[in-house]
């Protein structure tokens, strides 16, 4: 054992040296955060290491990073006074960047004749200074269509309807539809947007002021409705997987998707032709995308030094030359003026209906207010299209929201006065700690020596827990009193307990407590229930059980993302395999699971139950080896029933393993982020499915609200500090067996 | 003789349906994985799809560093079970055996440490990995790693250690053990499924971890596993097929794992052999 220890010491010295050794930020190397999508993250890899090449001395890392998780990352990096030297995103991340004051305005690092060069799309500017500089204009909604199937693409609403239902066809006569006219990913706003433009509305003011209860909205979501229900040329249910998958097994002739799709679908053999989005007959206007240009911020922590490496690489970049390389391969849109006039333009045919699509679009607004607008939409949207909801209803619902988010966004509490209240508090609260404790203290130093043995034990558990749990945790608790938000991200004051009031008075906190303790309870129930079962049946002794335990252990082992996302598939109303199945052996109709509330809240813990009960049983399996066999030897000889035996010997003797499994089973069940994720799609429908930790992370991190977010965590842990302790006091006393 | 042949009947047609549940969504990842154009879902059911490909795989391993990111997550799972085992097998003794003062509230404690919730945790811990200058170094993901880890096989072992009963530690004692022997020599061993099932949990933390591995590890160079699985994912483009293929082979190590460690989870090791 002593070798162990000296092994295990060496190990963690070299770890610390390890540690020291990290690469520190230095001045030669730039690291650039990205969400490219993988064509354009080859073209930027190859071009970063031309780039090198030519500037030896400087190392240009490239990284990248989900669109979120980018942003938030980046966000508490920057304060923190480090971060990725370039951020390159959708230009909507300027607006909270630069109202945090976290990038540097770049017309004060590249001259005016410099900037001339580029389309006036490409430079974000807002209060007068550039904080953006695009590479590529786009991320633009368009009609593709399988040319295949249509020979010519729809002009007007009129004629994509009449196209649409001409190719939405049975083709075996099952009653089921076996090819669509049109399919997208209508459930979500952004694809929306087209259709609230073209009957002529748009989501802000020129004041910034969302705009959301209008005619023109209801004339757009009617419209929506009419094409699944009246026409009948979409799906029933479509997110963005399904209505690629469609396209792409030519089930769909045509789709509304972003130009990121189109290289996708040529490669997949389909012969695309894009077209602009129809003309709305009602009221003339086209049918207009957001457009949104893609570039580089930079980080405000550079220094002067740094900074002009940064522009060296820029403009590098962002080259005529380079920029055309972006366009041939990936058919993405330029932001250089002078490539414009490029042959390009006119002889592909992409890239020349691209551009007329651009030309009709309309800009995405950078403000910050975007945010709420959006999670002030999606709701209403989705509850219009589960027919939960009037249009009217839903408009007027929407505006409500919006307003209400844009207020949380934009809150801006003080209190100068509690800061000094608060540190006596706290100190008040130490002391008192302290005095309550003085008995174990002086038990501590009377019992030292006896008990030495068992605090050499466990000791170096202990310390490493709290030297990695301490500091977050009380960092949380100063958090949850102060007002850190967008208004104050850098100035963050303490303001009391306003926070906390805002939590207990938010009107869904009751309804989201009371799905999270269903949620936690179903699953940990079946887990139990099946994972005990499971393992009393491989405890026997027979043959092949071996095979079984290995593979029963398989959805614990895979990882859980992309089983969620199959889970999310399977649970699809016209083409998951369990409608299917339901309708083929128990002659059900199908369930619509990701479209109403309850079906949806079903759905997702289904998947969890599937994913969580191995570990029960894994950890069932360990507890039953600890029972003597006699005992139920002993048990037959009495003639004991199988139950008899599995309520006196099993159960019991199980249970010291069992209850603290269960215990930390129910916290991370009640904690469970993920699975809501990815299977509800972040709390999809009109965040009906999501339980206390998801609904914070959508409600306060989402729109910068630091503070909140801490006050409404801590509550989350109050609230599973007193369930777990009075869950372990119940069973403390069934606990001595022996 | 015949009722017992029927509920082993029973027995392996209950097992063999919760089998093919089990498998059926896994199969339908591997079904991603050879279905050309990436494609995450399909309306067609077959699980050998038209054109089924194995091109996914090979891109893996040939033009992809598949094999560096398996290699940076063997090491680090390798340190925290190392750890998490070393660590927990000793303290959950100690709160198992001995009346310590201060053994109710780090029991507490340590449960607590579990209650946070991520959106708790989230920020201070950037704040913190920054401060301590532990970004972009493997030691600071362990440090996070196993205390992650210890909590629950701190109280598993202390839950198996409780399931012992203490007079084989007195009769070890009256033999001539001293305290570290009598545990080392004698409960040690006896506690083999529970540190089984400590080691696999410990092991899978570190494996399948994304979200602290995201904000602590900046260089590709450093990658585990699954931030290497998250780079084949991007806004609405993602590539699925070697997404699916690469989550299959993530899983290999846990199965080949469970596998081995098995053996000492069914050990020959049963109390009752001691207990007499």
């Amino acid at each position: 054992m002593k070798k162990r220890i000296l092994s295990f010491s060496f190990i963690v010295v070299a770890l610390l040296l390890l540690g020291g050794c990290a690469k520190k930020n230095n001045e030669n190397q730039i690291v650039i955060w990205h969400n490219m999508r993988p064509e354009e993250t080859k073209i930027l890899d190859r071009q970063i290491n031309e780039f090198m090449k030519i500037h030896p001395d400087t190392k240009v890392i490239q990284l990248f990073k989900e669109t979120e998780e980018m942003r938030s990352g980046y966000i508490v990096a920057a304060i923190g006074g480090q971060g990725p030297d370039m951020v390159y995103g959708p230009s909507d991340q300027v607006g909270p960047f630069a109202e945090m004051n976290i990038i540097k305005p770049l017309n004060e690092v590249f001259p005016k004749e410099y900037l001339a060069n580029f389309n006036d799309k490409a430079l974000i500017y807002s209060n007068n200074k550039l904080w953006m500089l695009a590479d590529k204009l786009g991320n633009h909604l368009a009609l593709v269509y399988n040319k295949k199937l249509v020979p010519a693409p729809p002009r007007t609403d009129k004629e994509l309807i009449e196209i649409g239902k001409k190719l939405t066809i049975d083709k075996n006569g099952d009653g089921k539809i076996d090819q669509y006219g049109l399919v997208w990913n209508y459930t979500e706003p952004y694809f929306f947007v087209p259709f609230l433009t073209g009957f002529g509305g748009w989501v802000l003011d020129s004041l910034n002021r969302p705009t959301l209860n209008t005619p023109q909205m209801i004339k757009g979501l009617n419209f929506i409705k009419q094409l699944r229900d009246e026409y009948k040329i979409i799906p029933n249910e479509a997110d963005y997987n399904v209505a690629d998958a469609l396209f792409k097994e030519e089930r769909a002739a045509m789709i509304i998707n972003g130009d990121w799709s189109w290289a996708g679908y040529v490669k997949a053999g389909l012969d695309i032709g894009i077209a602009p989005l129809p003309l709305i007959t009602e009221t003339g206007k086209y049918a207009a995308p957001m457009v949104s240009p893609k570039g580089y911020c930079v980080n405000i922590n550079l220094n002067k030094a740094k900074t002009e490496k940064v522009k060296q690489l820029l403009e590098y970049l962002l080259s005529p030359e380079k920029e055309l390389e972006a366009t041939k391969e990936a058919k993405t849109f330029p932001t250089r003026k002078e490539l414009y006039e490029d042959k390009l333009f006119k002889d592909d045919p992409i890239l020349f209906n691209s551009k007329k699509q651009i030309d009709l679009g309309i800009p995405l607004p950078i403000i910050t207010e975007m945010r709420a607008i959006w999670d002030a939409m999606r709701p209403s949207y989705q509850a219009v299209l589960g027919g939960s909801m009037t249009p009217e209803k839903a408009a007027v619902e929407m505006q409500k929201n919006a307003q209400i988010k844009i207020k949380e966004l934009k809150e801006d509490y003080t209190n100068p006065v509690f800061g000094l209240i608060f540190k006596l508090i706290l100190f008040a609260i130490v002391i008192a700690i302290l005095f309550f404790l003085r008995k174990s203290f002086v038990a501590f130093f009377r019992n030292i020596k006896k008990d030495g043995f068992a605090y050499i034990l466990a000791l170096p558990a202990l310390v490493v827990m709290v030297a990695v749990i301490f500091y977050p945790f009380v960092y949380n608790i100063i958090l949850s009193f102060s007002n850190m938000s967008l208004a104050h991200i850098n100035d963050w004051s303490l303001v009391g307990f306003i926070q906390y009031v805002k939590v207990f008075s938010e009107p869904q906190f009751y309804e989201v407590l009371l799905k999270t303790i269903i949620w936690t309870f179903t699953n940990i129930f079946f887990h139990v229930v099946i994972g005990v079962s499971l393992a009393l049946m491989l405890n026997r002794d027979m043959p092949g059980k071996g095979i079984f335990r290995t593979l029963l252990i398989l959805p614990w082992a895979v990882p859980q993302y992309i089983v969620a996302l199959t889970w999310r598939g399977m649970f699809n109303y016209e083409y998951g395999s369990i409608n299917l199945i339901l309708a083929k052996f128990l002659a059900m109709s199908p369930i619509e699971w990701l479209k109403s509330p309850v079906e949806a809240f079903t759905a997702v813990i289904i998947t969890n139950v599937w994913l969580g009960f191995p570990f029960m049983m894994i950890i069932a399996l360990g507890a039953l080896q600890s029972i003597p066999q006699e005992l139920y030897e002993a048990a037959d000889i009495d003639g004991a029933k199988w139950y008899q035996k599995l309520k006196s010997i099993t159960i019991p003797l199980i249970k010291p393993v069992m209850i603290p499994a269960i215990t930390l089973g129910m916290i991370w069940t009640f904690n469970n982020l993920n699975v809501i994720w990815l299977v509800s799609n972040a709390g999809e429908p009109s965040d009906k499915t999501h339980i206390l930790v998801s609904y914070v992370y959508k409600a306060a991190f989402n729109l910068y609200r630091y503070g909140y977010a801490a006050a409404f965590s801590f509550v989350i842990f109050l609230i599973l500090l007193a369930f777990g302790l009075s869950f372990l006091r119940k069973t403390k006393a069934t606990e001595s067996v022996y | 003789m015949k009722n017992k042949k029927l509920v082993n009947i029973l027995i392996y047609i209950v097992l063999t349906i919760f089998t093919l549940i089990v498998l059926y969504p896994i199969i339908n990842v591997f079904t991603i994985s050879i279905r050309p154009n990436d494609r995450l879902f399909s309306t067609d059911l077959s699980i050998i799809p038209a054109n089924a490909t194995f091109k996914q795989y090979i891109e893996l391993f040939k033009n992809r560093p598949f094999l560096l990111w398996a290699w940076n997550s063997a090491i680090i799972s390798g340190i925290v079970t190392f750890t998490g085992v070393a660590l927990a097998s000793t303290a959950g003794y100690a709160i198992s055996r001995f009346n310590f003062v201060g053994k109710q509230s780090s029991m507490l404690g340590l449960l607590t440490t579990q209650m946070f919730p991520a959106t708790m945790l989230l920020l201070p811990m950037y704040i913190m990995l920054i401060k301590l200058q532990l970004l972009n170094s493997y030691l600071g993901i362990i440090i996070v790693y196993s205390a992650t880890a210890l909590p629950f096989c701190v109280w598993q072992m202390k839950g198996f250690y409780d399931t012992i009963p203490f007079s084989l530690e007195e009769s070890a004692r009256i033999d001539g053990c001293n305290q570290w022997q009598a545990f080392y020599k004698i409960i040690f061993p006896l506690a083999a499924p529970a540190l089984v099932i400590t080691a696999l949990f410990s092991f899978m933390t570190a494996w399948s971890e994304y979200i602290v591995a995201a904000q602590v590890l900046q260089d590709t160079s450093l990658y585990t596993l699954p931030l290497g699985l998250k780079s084949f994912e991007s806004n609405m483009s993602t590539e699925w097929g070697l997404y699916a293929a690469a989550s299959l082979i993530v899983s290999i190590p846990v199965v080949v794992l469970f596998i081995v460690l098995s053996k000492w989870l069914v050990s020959g090791l049963t109390l009752g052999s001691v207990k007499g």
